[in-house]
């Protein structure tokens, strides 16, 4: 072949031509391999990424007026930016409905709540505590009428009627409760005690020492007392 | 001797009677008699004497009141109760009607209202619901506590108002636990309103209670009430509960103060089945 480039002289051009393509191209390689060396492979995704948002951010500003659904173009525009939006407002609602529902994490729920059940054997404590405040409470005003009858005395100062009127709106409640929680014993006593209130709730001015003497002769005969203390010492065993 | 014991006996109830019922008309003995009765609850004997004074001594001033114990007999019989509630509205219209008799009236007047209500007669209810405007506060706050027991919340909802009332003005403490209850079944967000509208500076306002079951993500039992209603809560807690706490050496009372005094602070307690109960003040 060096024979006929010697002899050839159209031959020899094309070979210096040759010659000449190929020391260019080991210039590039060389210019290649130098590039290669000077990148950050691990940095190069997220300088992308910001070049693309950069990309992306500047025809927006340059618009004349705001849109609110402009960025939406862009995401149109962008398949893999859409889904990436669409995921973060996923998580984030979803966030928010965990976050909201009640009951379930300390702090996070503000309102009251309490089941039926709850609530009713609430209302049994409350029905326990206040039958008993009311039996108590009876006994005082039944040993105050049997002091006044005792004494012989009659009139405002021995009984006020409006201890009896308002034993008789706290029985109208009690009344329900003793009902609903089957507390047959206590409600037969403050059955009895309610229709003696009743009486001494009428009078309003002056206690006849005959009328008083009555009640105090009912008491006595259906041992009104001592069912009451039985009845609280019940109550008192429960609470 | 038997005859002397009879004699010893009729002296004695001679001389009872004469004491008791010395200087009384026919009238007045006849209506005394009837309300021993009803104070045993023999409600048809005592129904009879009351029919009896009426018709014998209609212009008696015993007359008005016997209408009144006509409807504690009729109530107390048990399948006559629209007839007592007759009665009673009958003795609220007397002139001469007493103050606490009428009072107790209409509270009766709820009662069998409730109860024919719960039985299926419906209109029965618009008893209830008219005394929710009515001038005695006696009167429109049981009426208001009972509305709140009926099954149909919608309706029940409508006492709200006056329970709402009762909470933000009453001071006795039993009026105020029972509207609390009774709004907590019908309307908890307007017990929220109504106890955050009141002052309470630097003391805790709700009590919270959780309990886990082992392995369960939702609480078995869930509560959160008014601070106001916290030992009432803590005495109401489920035995098996208060059993735990106990054997673990917890005061539920004192677990109560401790938790007001710290302040947002939680109480947990792990059962040994893994039960978890947690406890906490804000």
């Amino acid at each position: 072949m060096a024979e006929h480039l010697e002899k050839c002289p159209d031959c020899r051009a094309e070979a210096d031509e040759m010659r000449r393509a190929l020391e260019k191209t080991e210039a590039v390689k060389a210019e290649i391999r130098q590039a290669v060396a000077s990148v950050n492979w691990e940095a190069l995704p997220a300088t992308v990424a910001d070049r693309a948002f950069a990309a992306s951010r500047k025809p927006e500003r340059a618009l004349p007026a705001a849109r609110p659904w402009g960025g939406l173009s862009a995401l149109r525009m962008k398949p893999a930016l859409a889904g990436l939006a669409a995921g973060l407002v996923v998580g984030a609602a979803t966030m928010y409905f965990a976050l909201k529902a009640p009951g379930l994490r300390p702090g996070q729920d503000t309102g009251y709540y309490a089941s039926g059940e709850f609530l009713d054997r609430a209302e049994l404590t409350m029905a326990r505590r206040n039958t008993l405040d009311y039996l108590e409470k009876s006994q005082y005003v039944l040993l105050d009428v049997f002091e006044s009858a005792g004494e012989g005395a009659a009139g405002p100062a021995a009984f006020n009627s409006e201890q009896a009127r308002d034993l008789l709106s706290r029985k109208k409640y009690l009344n329900a409760q003793l009902e609903r929680f089957q507390m047959a014993k206590a409600k037969a006593v403050c059955d009895q005690i309610e229709m003696l209130f009743l009486e001494l709730a009428q009078i309003s001015d002056e206690l006849p020492a005959a009328e008083l003497g009555r009640i105090r002769y009912f008491v006595e005969e259906r041992q009104l007392l001592l069912k009451i203390n039985l009845v609280k010492k019940e109550l008192q065993s429960e609470i | 001797m038997k005859k002397l014991t009879v004699l010893i006996g009729l002296f004695v109830v001679l001389s009872l009677g004469s004491g008791l019922y010395a200087q009384t008309t026919p009238d007045e003995s006849l209506f005394r008699e009837a309300k021993l009765l009803v104070y045993d609850k023999s409600w048809a004997a005592a129904l009879i004497k009351l029919d009896d004074l009426r018709e014998k001594f209609p212009n008696s001033s015993y007359a008005g009141q016997s209408l009144f114990y006509k409807g504690e007999c009729l109530s107390g019989l048990g399948g006559r109760e629209r007839d007592a509630l007759r009665a009673y509205k009958d003795y609220i219209r007397l002139a001469d009607a007493k103050p606490s008799l009428v009072e107790e009236s209409e509270g009766s007047i709820i009662d069998l209202a409730f109860g024919l209500y719960e039985n299926g007669d419906v209109p029965a209810i618009g008893d209830i619901e008219r005394r929710l405007g009515h001038d005695n506060k006696v009167v429109r706050y049981y009426a208001a506590y009972k509305l709140s027991l009926v099954r149909d919340k919608k309706l029940a909802a409508k006492a709200a108002p006056v329970l709402m009332r009762i909470v933000e003005t009453e001071k006795d403490p039993e009026l105020l636990d029972r509207a609390r209850i009774a709004l907590l079944r019908v309307s908890p967000e307007s017990l929220k309103s109504v106890e955050d509208r009141k002052p309470a500076p630097g003391s805790p306002r709700m009590l919270k209670i959780r309990v886990w079951n082992k392995g369960q993500k939702e609480p078995a039992f869930s509560l959160n009430i008014p601070w106001a209603l916290a030992d009432l809560a803590l005495g109401a807690m489920d035995e098996d509960d208060r059993a735990e706490l106990r054997k673990k050496g917890y005061d539920l009372n004192k677990i109560v103060n401790e938790l007001a005094k710290s302040k947002e602070s939680i109480l947990k307690i792990v059962g040994d089945d893994g039960s978890v109960i947690e406890i906490w003040i804000e």
